[in-house]
């Protein structure tokens, strides 16, 4: 029933562009073309089509971020992949740039990155990165519909979030942010989660398998991180070889390893690191 | 088909939600309960499955999986008899992604900032962490707010995950009836998740658990 309905609507275009305008592009041949895609993944196809055929730029969407920001980092490796276009506008968290009464109106809880795309205003990096590819994404490759290999993918963006990038968190922030002295113990706690990477990463040249995935957008952005900040990941040689990978393969990697590296400095400037 | 294995702790948040996902999902599980005060986690054959060794961890015909988040998704994908639990549409979608990483990210992290290190340290609580769980909260109150369940108008597997967490939240006597939103929120979610009493008495035993540890602590200082 869908695929009836976007093929009559197809037809309604292409009959009403394509006889009445010559200025266009389009052709009998994109006629057939667009009758084509309905009959696949419908709504997405039938957007980027209408978009190719009629000349319209891809969309733009606001990105407020900030560029030492691993999670910010992690998106724009994304929409690079992606190949959107993102209109940034930076935010400086020490000045408090977040809590102006506009972003507070797009996002409540004050935080980057924060996308809006039309009438979704979304934060969280990782369900941003997601939704780009679910949105915009030409394919599936960068996270696959199949329930069990997007469940690898999900997983590893979880223990990003919740377990590495949090474990760095638990042992920079304290002497970044507070102050305080640095904790041997929360190291540790860290190469205990960059061991279980390596053995996650051990066989395959990405972490879901033979392909770079959203997964690897906000591991390298967080890892990266971390080499920056003086954590050595040498002795891990699964991950230094997929680190080396992603700089070689990933679009738009020179922007998060200069982002990584303004984080690194101040890192290493309270951690005692030279 | 047969049974998934579910190795699950009734106290953990992350594993009762991934269970009101099955539940929901009407799912023949195969339910396997670690004492994870006894170190059952830490076992050779269990390390050997996830080597995090954490709940819950399925094990789906030969297929393992752990995290949560990923469990409730991936049940929903795979089984779900439409996609109401985890919506298809990239929008929709994106909104039930951004409301399971607030509870991991925001809710769940902060809950642990404040509990766990009285709970497993015998620290003092910290009124500091105390009130950036209470900011969590509103934030949440918030995002309720003209909105019957935390992502659409009808429940996803994000409210089953927050569910998890919100309970054991109120357990642990911290006050959530001041936020209207999320009150009748989470009654909502009693009323209508199959199996939600099994989230009850495990977020039950964590706050008696939780209880005599914050007393132990207080009583010390």
């Amino acid at each position: 029933m869908i695929e009836y309905r976007y093929i009559k609507f197809c037809y309604f275009l292409a009959k009403k562009f394509v006889l009445d305008d010559e200025n266009l592009l389009a052709t009998p041949f994109s006629v057939a073309r667009c009758v084509l895609l309905c009959l696949s993944d419908c709504k997405r196809s039938l957007s980027v089509f209408i978009r190719s055929v009629f000349c319209m730029s891809e969309p733009t969407m606001d990105f407020y971020h900030t560029p030492i920001s691993a999670p910010s980092r992690a998106v724009q490796l994304t929409a690079a992949a992606v190949g959107v276009k993102l209109n940034i506008k930076v935010l400086d968290l020490l000045k408090g740039e977040q809590n102006t009464p506009e972003f507070l109106a797009i996002n409540p809880q004050h935080c980057v990155p924060t996308l809006v795309d039309g009438d979704l205003k979304l934060w969280e990096s990782r369900a941003i990165c997601a939704y780009l590819v679910n949105q915009h994404g030409k394919d599936d490759s960068l996270y696959p519909k199949e329930p069990k290999t997007r469940a690898i993918v999900d997983r590893a963006l979880y223990f990003d979030m919740g377990t590495l990038y949090k474990r760095f968190g638990d042992y920079v922030y304290p002497p970044m942010f507070k102050g305080a002295p640095v904790d041997p113990g929360m190291l540790t706690s860290l190469m205990e989660a960059l061991g279980w990477l390596d053995g996650y990463l051990a066989g395959r040249d990405y972490i879901a398998g033979s392909s770079i995935t959203i997964a690897d957008h906000s591991l390298v952005a967080s890892v990266s991180t971390f080499v920056a900040s003086g954590v050595d990941v040498s002795g891990h040689a699964n991950v230094s070889a997929w680190l080396g990978r992603c700089k070689k393969t990933m679009p738009g990697y020179d922007l998060n390893e200069q982002g990584a590296k303004g984080f690194g400095d101040m890192a290493k400037e309270k951690l005692g690191i030279k | 088909m047969a049974p998934i294995d579910f190795y699950h702790a009734p106290f953990s948040p992350a594993s009762r939600g991934a269970l009101l996902t099955a539940r929901q999902l009407e799912l023949d599980l195969n339910i396997k309960v670690l004492d994870l005060f006894k170190g059952e986690q830490l076992k050779p054959e269990f390390v050997a499955l996830n080597p995090e060794h954490t709940v819950p961890t399925i094990v789906d015909d030969g297929y393992v999986l752990w995290e949560s988040r990923a469990v409730c998704t991936y049940l929903a994908a795979q089984y779900g008899k439409g996609d109401w639990l985890y919506p298809h549409e990239p929008k929709q979608r994106a909104r039930v992604d951004r409301a399971l990483m607030f509870d991991m990210g925001t809710l769940s992290c902060r809950f642990d900032k404040y509990v766990m290190p009285v709970v497993f340290q015998g620290q003092k609580p910290d009124p500091e962490a105390l009130k950036s769980l209470q900011e969590a909260l509103r934030l949440l109150d918030n995002f309720l707010g003209g909105c019957k369940y935390c992502a659409a108008l009808h429940i996803t597997v994000a409210d089953h995950r927050l569910a998890a967490t919100v309970e054991t939240i109120k357990h642990c006597k911290i006050n959530i009836a001041r936020y209207a939103n999320l009150k009748a929120w989470l009654q909502r979610c009693k009323e209508n998740m199959p199996g939600y009493h099994e989230n009850e008495v495990g977020a039950k035993l964590f706050g008696e658990f939780a209880a005599a540890r914050f007393k132990e602590v207080s009583s010390k200082n």
